[in-house]
């Protein structure tokens, strides 16, 4: 989706109030939709919303719980912005993030335990190299032959559930622990963990150092700028003698490559192991982050974080009061919902033109 | 040795898993030709189906069940509708937050008001009843599938049959196509095409809203979170592989119901489902390629 925001001219501060604005709207919104579901039922909200800052936020655990939640949305948002600040629609991270999950684990628990501390970094590359072949085929549909990438992004996302759903159970599916699931991986494969006992693992270093080089290749380097063109404006892209099908191209890959990262970083580090329903939606709400965001580092980092604390509160709130957890997925849906709606834009226009 | 009771089986069940594809499909279709591409069609599908459970136990009437779930879902069809023209939200993501709205809706309002999770059974429920006496099983071959016929079914295929007149020789189908292929031009002659827009996810809603009835009142009588189980999506693959038309439509549907119908007979016969589960998405991304490689043929020829 292309991001005129920043093009925008007028003064420095009139820019920033605008962005702020756009970023905090959505959640305005939907803070006040949940507020009002919470007052239907009875409940205090703002007694609500503290408990759940204080299940999110309240203590060193609690913080490594959020950011270990947040930690497979800094893949998937990044994966998601490389693609939609180049006019790339893809929908397919979360299908990306499942196939390379697969790759990651099998190899991690398949090759041989001598082979020793090389297991991580190959099981690693493996996924990484699916996430980016997997995504380089919607990448040429689109490129070569003009195939709309929302639908077959979005077809290859219930292709990938079901091909990992029939080769957990078929091909790789564990003798010891039964249905849907690969055997675990060995322990030298493992993500190490950085505050035990929590689940925060190294990967998010890893989401953290992939956010950075994100952000510079938006931002310094030529091909990331020459891909941001392509989002703007097509025809004077081409007209500067950019490579569109290229550069198209070349953002599939990329995003395969940060969603197989995002996948490899999930079933070596979280679960140690692939099973049925490995993503949780983490590719659409990465994109509700990227979203939110709008395509940029520091928005996808405080998204990701923000999104984490909702679902690491949420399941706690869920034990101590008896507010159920699908209170997250309200507050996710009209954040995406409002994350596009142009409300804001369309009265901040309005006045400028009138004055 | 394949039976004649085996052939009657596949059939009925068939025709009986068609209906809320093809459903779903004809409102999504619709809402194509007019200009909007509704991934949303799951939520309303949902909408529907927990309605109509709730409306059958609290009436006591299939048919007043039926209708509410269509209504409710057209009124999250036509507010959806206006976020996309109205606010100019992108119809993709938002049709992607709807699905998430929607089914955290629901789940809160199960675990709230009904104190369950995942499935919601009521007493009384009236499901759909059979439109032809039970002597029609008699007759070879298709005798199951009539003696099963809901109204419901009958109503979509109904539609299948009359929608190619609708749409190629009604003033309003004309007008919802010309809002479709061409907003501008169709703003130009003085029409509204965001009301006909709005018009075109309405009436996708109402058809979601019925398929989800059927989903829950043809025969199992509860509602369950995943009861529609991405037949929503299934719906959008089949009017892109028919490319909007609605007969092609209709046939790529029924296909689908007939792989579903057969899925349990494919999987003793050695064929795991999930696989079988992929065909029509990939279907469809064959069915794309074929049309942007032709496409590319035909420009290098001139």
């Amino acid at each position: 989706m292309p991001d005129t925001s920043s093009v925008k001219t007028g003064l420095p501060i009139q820019v920033v109030l605008e962005k702020s604005i756009g970023l905090a709207f959505p959640f305005i919104v939907a803070i006040v939709v949940s507020g009002i579901v919470l007052l239907i039922i009875g409940e205090n909200p703002l007694d609500i919303y503290s408990l759940m800052l204080q299940e999110a936020l309240g203590s060193g655990s609690r913080i490594a719980a959020t950011l270990s939640a947040a930690t497979p949305l800094l893949f998937t948002a990044v994966a998601t912005s490389i693609c939609f600040r180049s006019g790339v629609f893809n929908v397919g991270v979360d299908g990306a993030f499942v196939i390379s999950g697969l790759a990651a684990a099998t190899i991690g628990y398949g090759l041989p335990e001598s082979v020793g501390f090389l297991i991580l970094p190959v099981a690693t590359l493996g996924a990484v190299v699916v996430g980016m072949s997997w995504l380089y085929v919607p990448g040429y549909l689109l490129a070569r032959l003009q195939v709309d990438e929302v639908v077959s992004t979005l077809m290859l996302n219930f292709v990938a559930a079901g091909l990992s759903g029939f080769l957990v159970n078929a091909v790789f599916l564990s003798e010891k622990s039964g249905n849907n699931t690969t055997d675990t991986i060995p322990k030298i494969a493992e993500f190490n963990r950085l505050m035990p006992p929590s689940t925060l693992h190294s990967g998010f270093i890893i989401g953290l150092i992939c956010l950075l080089v994100y952000a510079i290749w938006a931002n310094r380097t030529p091909i990331g700028f020459e891909a941001k063109l392509v989002g703007l404006n097509q025809r004077f892209a081409l007209a500067t003698g950019i490579s569109v099908p290229t550069t198209i191209i070349i953002v599939m890959v990329l995003s395969g490559l940060v969603s197989g990262l995002g996948g490899a970083s999930h079933a070596l580090g979280q679960l140690y192991k692939f099973s049925d329903g490995f993503s949780a939606g983490y590719g659409f709400t990465g994109m509700a982050v990227a979203l939110l965001a709008r395509n940029s580092a520091i928005g996808i980092l405080l998204g990701a974080i923000l999104f984490g604390a909702l679902a690491s509160a949420g399941t706690t709130i869920q034990l101590f009061s008896e507010i159920p957890l699908d209170l997250v997925n309200i507050i996710e849906g009209t954040v995406m919902i409002f994350a596009v709606v142009e409300l804001g834009k369309i009265t901040i226009l309005r006045r400028r033109t009138s004055t | 040795m394949i039976s004649l009771h085996l052939i009657e089986q596949v059939i009925a069940s068939s025709i009986y898993l068609t209906t809320p594809i093809l459903l779903a499909g004809i409102g999504g279709l619709v809402n194509r030709q007019a200009g909007i591409v509704n991934i949303a069609l799951e939520a309303k599908m949902l909408v529907g189906a927990f309605v109509a459970i709730v409306v059958s136990s609290a009436t006591g009437g299939w048919f007043l069940a039926v209708i509410s779930a269509g209504v409710a879902a057209a009124g999250v069809g036509y507010l959806f509708s206006l976020t996309i023209t109205r606010a100019n939200a992108n119809m993709i993501v938002a049709g992607l937050g709807l699905n998430i709205l929607v089914a955290g809706g629901l789940g809160f309002i199960l675990s709230w008001n009904f104190g369950t999770s995942g499935t919601l059974r009521l007493p009384e429920i009236h499901l759909l009843p059979k439109i032809l006496d039970d002597s029609v099983a008699a007759i070879p071959f298709v005798g199951t599938m009539l003696s099963g016929l809901d109204p419901l079914t009958l109503f979509a295929w109904a539609t299948v049959a009359a929608l190619p007149f609708l749409l190629a020789n009604t003033r309003i189908g004309l007008h919802l196509r010309a809002a479709g292929n061409a907003p501008h031009v169709a703003r130009g002659v003085g029409l509204r095409e965001k009301l006909l827009q709005d018009m075109g996810t309405t009436f996708a809603g109402f058809y979601s809203g019925l398929a989800g009835a059927h989903l829950s009142l043809s025969s199992i009588g509860l509602f369950n979170e995943g009861i529609t189980a991405g037949r929503g999506f299934i719906a959008l693959a089949a009017f892109y592989f028919a490319r909007n038309r609605p007969i092609g439509t209709a046939m790529v549907c029924l296909l689908f119901g007939f792989l579903d119908a057969s899925q349990i007979r494919l999987q003793t016969a050695g064929l795991p489902p999930k696989l079988i589960s992929t065909i029509p998405y990939l279907m469809v991304l064959i069915a794309l390629c074929i049309a942007g490689w032709r496409k590319r043929e035909r420009n290098e020829l001139q």
